[in-house]
């Protein structure tokens, strides 16, 4: 912790002439008054200096953007995206772009924000009463927020699965094809052939062909977590959003749930959650780390995890801090 | 590892560690109650005790139900004053006579009784006897001292009766009566109640064919379900096909009316012309179809008559000449007598025979003898019709009540209140509804129907009084807290994951409501039911307010009787507007209500293990409705 919050925010904007000079600490979104940084205690006992230093101290700040990860071929765009809760607010001024086929990493310690930024993406927090949003975001260059966005209509393009396994109370057929059944479908032979496709697309397909109809709670929790996969990518989504989809594994389901997101890779945009650095270093072609409701350094995997420009990135993914 | 460590060194307040190990703290020893041995024993007797009621209460509805309708055997009594008594015996008890009692009594009895009395500590025991006879005696039961006694025939294997004797022998002398020429019968009677006599002769218009007991016996039975079957088949015609005679000039009454009312305010509106043709040709038609109705209807009913009188007068023929205790003849129709049988004379099987064919009765028959007597089946089918349409009406509506509360309303104080406000309607007492039930649904929305859809029945109600139908929303009221609240914990109890899941797939709140909450929640609120069952179908006082009655003719649902022309609304066979009978209602009635409450002591218990048999038999299928919801929907991994 070496780097002096001057010197990191002239290197951050010699590296990112992309990135708007934000405009931090005053509050761009919705009148937020700024609690006194009561969620984090730990504020006090940082030492002066450094990055972390200045985010805590709550100092104007830049997310250092590689180039190779500034794309033109974007599915996802986020442009200064700010979110409360209440009178707190989770994230800060972010900014990124997720490409096209690409797999897209978001890394960062607990409670940095990285679910609240994916569930921003298809505004699963609109279910939350106290969230207010400022910024902006594009899915394939349609406004997510904004007045006339049809919120259902926005979730059908964008597929979910979450850190526990959710599957419905219904049989695993019914559960691959509830995405066609609220749209109304009907036809068996369309229903049976999306449940194949989706399910062998989350290499489920020789586990589940004999038990279609039984009740998908009595999977096993891998099995589960590749039924929501089947889910999800059962409705072609735009963007497919993984939060933390194997937290609640063990590794061999692990294991299998990673090849499959490898298989994914080109045919779906995947923007997904992890705590596991090998996780993210095999798995994603773009990687962003996060540090309480801040994007701190967003670029290719291989840089990230390699040749990180930040010493806080090279910290966090090495595991020396996190 | 939200963040980094401090480095070592740094002066923080937060986190000045004391240098040298603190010594262990001793910790002190673990006391009685915080092993939680007693506890163990406080919630054991606490289920122990719970249980004993239940069990207890259960047990002896059952014990007293179950054998009200096992024959007993019918002993032969002779008094110390010579009189001689037949009968069924039951409860002995021990009384403190008064001395003026005492002083009347004859040397002879008054000797006996001092020597009882001397045994008993000053008390003397007298046992109840069922000596029937009501219209020779006035009485269907009378306690008879056992001092009184002088000679008492029993059959001796029959222990049940005789333990009531084992207490002093030496006082009693008990005699066996040879089963074989003990031919005393119990006869259970259209009217009267039940009779204890010997058969003498059985005669067909007066003539004796035998005169032997036996042999009059045998000719009974031989020739009493031909003479049931007349009596059923003269009760059918003066029910139903007269019923239909009087249905039809019913309908014709009231089309004309209808039509004379028509016609009067079109002229008291000053109608058009032609209108008032019109109305004038229709008043006259139904005049006219009235008119051919009733002589048609004099003609049917004159035919039926006559056919009732020739089946009176086949049944008049044969009759059981039998002799009461006391020596009273009493000359029995055939036809008028329910069930005989010769009481000291069956075996095991027999008495067996005796007991189902009783039970059938019970269940399948409509009451006699102000309800102590005959069947209970329209009260049990008034109280499961009306359990099932309140289910229907409180299910759907609770549901859809919780619904709003949990899923769609801002959870905040005005919701929280609501909440209160229903689960405090769970403990307004049932009066209190039923009073409602009659003052909303009988007298405003029912005098409303009558008035816009039965004027022609006026000024006898249709609606407009206690029903079936209202008593049923009544019920449906007063179950709604129990499946508001049980429909709200089921829906609370379904994970957000799984709404958050639906969601995410772009489902609107209906559609995740409709295909995943509701499902999940379904096991839960059928519990709600099952709940609104239980508290309903055992629910009686507000039903004396909306509907229930002691008895009712006709069952709400009735084939015979299609709803048709009474009124234009069509109802098909059903007639929820009827009063109906009920088996809380029943129980409370016999219980309380009752002349002959001796007599109706072990009805209340055997109608209150039906009641409890139904409530439940309906719980148990809602339940097995539950558990294949469950299975459904259950995982290993939930
Ligand atoms: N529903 C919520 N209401 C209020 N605060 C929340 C809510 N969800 C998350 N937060 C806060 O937002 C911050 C970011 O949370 P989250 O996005 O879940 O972190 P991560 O997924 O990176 O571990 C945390 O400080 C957390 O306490
Ligand atoms: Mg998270």
């Amino acid at each position: 912790m070496t780097t002096s919050s001057e010197t990191l925010r002239s290197r951050a904007g010699a590296t990112s002439p992309q990135t708007k000079p934000s405009s931090a600490e005053g509050p761009s979104g919705p009148p937020a008054r700024e609690a006194p940084q009561s969620v984090e205690p730990q504020n006090s006992r940082a030492p002066s200096g450094g990055l972390f230093a200045s985010v805590d101290a709550k100092q104007p700040f830049k997310t250092v953007v590689h180039e190779a990860s500034v794309h033109t071929d974007s599915v996802l765009e986020i442009n200064d995206f700010n979110l409360w809760y209440g009178e707190s607010r989770a994230l800060w001024d972010i900014s990124m772009s997720c490409a096209r086929g690409k797999v897209t990493a978001l890394i960062g310690p607990s409670g940095c924000g990285k679910s609240t930024l994916l569930r921003s993406v298809n505004r699963m927090n609109d279910l939350i009463d106290t969230v207010k949003v400022g910024g902006e975001m594009q899915l394939n260059g349609d406004a997510i927020y904004g007045s006339g966005v049809d919120v259902i209509d926005l979730r059908k393009r964008i597929g979910m699965v979450f850190q526990k396994p959710n599957p419905f109370p219904m049989s695993i057929f019914e559960n691959v094809v509830y995405s066609l059944r609220i749209d109304g479908e009907r036809d068996r032979t369309v229903l049976e052939e999306v449940c194949e496709a989706s399910l062998r697309g989350a290499g489920l397909w020789e586990e589940a062909k004999d038990r279609l109809n039984d009740s998908a709670l009595a999977m096993s929790g891998g099995q589960q977590q590749r039924l929501c996969i089947a889910r999800a990518i059962a409705a072609e989504p735009e963007v497919l959003l993984l939060d933390e989809p194997c937290s609640a594994l063990d590794p061999i389901a692990t294991g299998r749930i990673e090849e499959l997101i490898d298989e994914l890779k080109g045919s779906y945009s995947v923007l997904i959650v992890t705590h596991n650095m090998q996780q993210a270093s095999r798995t994603s072609d773009d990687t962003a780390f996060m540090y309480l409701g801040r994007l701190v350094e967003f670029g290719p995997t291989s840089e990230i995890f390699v040749q990180p420009r930040l010493k806080e990135t090279e910290d966090y993914v090495t595991g020396r801090f996190g | 590892m939200s963040n980094a460590l401090p480095p070592t060194g740094t002066k923080d307040p937060l986190i000045a560690a004391p240098s040298a190990p603190r010594a262990r703290r001793s910790r002190r020893g673990t006391s009685l109650f915080a092993h939680g041995e007693p506890m163990i024993w406080f919630t054991g007797g606490s289920l122990v005790l719970a249980l004993l009621m239940i069990i207890g209460l259960l047990g002896w509805v059952l014990a007293q139900g179950m054998g009200t309708f096992w024959p007993e055997r019918v002993p032969q009594l002779e008094l110390l004053g010579g009189e001689r008594l037949m009968g069924e015996l039951g409860d002995v008890e021990r009384y403190t006579p008064e001395a003026s009692m005492l002083d009347a009594l004859s040397p002879e009895l008054r000797a006996r009784a001092d020597l009882e009395l001397a045994a008993l500590d000053g008390q003397l025991e007298r046992v109840l006897l069922r000596s029937g006879n009501f219209d020779i005696s006035n009485t269907h039961y009378r306690w008879v001292d056992r001092y009184a006694i002088a000679h008492a025939s029993r059959e001796l294997d029959d222990s049940e009766a005789g333990r009531q004797w084992e207490l002093d022998p030496a006082r009693f002398r008990m005699e066996a009566s040879a089963s074989d020429t003990d031919w005393s019968l119990v006869v259970e009677r259209l009217s009267w109640g039940r009779l204890y006599a010997k058969p003498v002769a059985f005669q067909v218009a007066g003539q004796a064919l035998s005169d032997d007991p036996a042999e009059a016996w045998e000719q009974f039975e031989a020739h009493h379900s031909e003479a049931r079957e007349r009596w059923q088949q003269r009760r059918d015609l003066e029910t139903h096909d007269i019923g239909d005679v009087n249905h039809a000039l019913e309908e014709a009454r009231l089309a004309a009316r209808a039509a004379q009312m028509d016609l009067d305010a079109a002229l008291a509106a000053s109608a058009g012309a032609p209108r008032l043709t019109k109305l004038r040709a229709a008043n006259e038609a139904a005049q006219a179809s009235l008119l051919d109705t009733e002589e048609l209807g004099e003609q049917r009913f004159a035919e039926l008559q006559s056919q009732i009188r020739e089946l009176d007068e086949q049944n008049a023929r044969q009759t059981l000449l039998v002799q009461t205790a006391d020596g009273t003849l009493v000359d029995l129709q055939l036809a008028d007598v329910v069930r005989a049988y010769p009481a000291n004379q069956l075996g095991l099987f027999g008495r067996l025979g005796v007991y189902a064919s009783r039970w059938r009765e019970f269940l399948f028959d409509d009451p006699r003898e102000a309800n102590s007597e005959g069947g209970v089946f329209p009260a049990i089918f008034g109280t499961v019709v009306m359990t099932l349409i309140m289910s229907l009406l409180v299910v759907p509506l609770g549901v859809l009540a919780a619904l709003y509360l949990r899923e769609y309303a801002k959870q905040g104080p005005i919701v929280s209140a609501v909440r209160i406000a229903v689960n405090n309607l769970a403990g307004v007492p049932s009066i209190v509804f039923g009073v409602f039930g009659l003052g909303f649904f009988c007298y405003i929305v029912g005098v409303s129907i009558d008035e816009l859809f039965y004027s022609a029945k006026l000024p006898s109600p249709t609606f407009g009084t206690g029903g079936l139908l209202w008593a049923s929303f009544t019920l449906a009221l007063l179950t709604l807290p129990v499946v508001i609240v049980a429909t709200e914990e089921a829906l609370s109890a379904v994970p957000n994951s799984m709404r958050e899941g639906s969601y995410a797939c772009g489902a609107t709140k209906w559609q995740t409501i409709q295909r995943i909450v509701l499902p999940r929640a379904a096991p839960g609120i059928m519990t709600g039911m099952v709940l609104a069952i239980a508290r309903g179908a055992g629910e009686v006082a507000p039903l004396m307010l909306v509907g229930a009655v002691k008895l009712a003719p006709d069952l709400p649902i009735d084939v015979n009787n299609w709803s048709g022309s009474l009124g234009p609304i069509w109802t098909g066979a059903a007639h929820l507007e009827r009063s109906f009978m009920h088996l809380g209602f029943h129980i409370y009635d016999l219980g309380f209500q009752s002349q002959n409450s001796e007599a109706a002591k072990p009805m209340v218990y055997t109608t209150t293990l039906l009641l409890i048999g139904i409530v439940v038999t309906l719980n148990l299928l809602a339940v097995g409705v539950r558990s294949r919801l469950r299975r459904r929907f259950a995982g290993t991994h939930v």
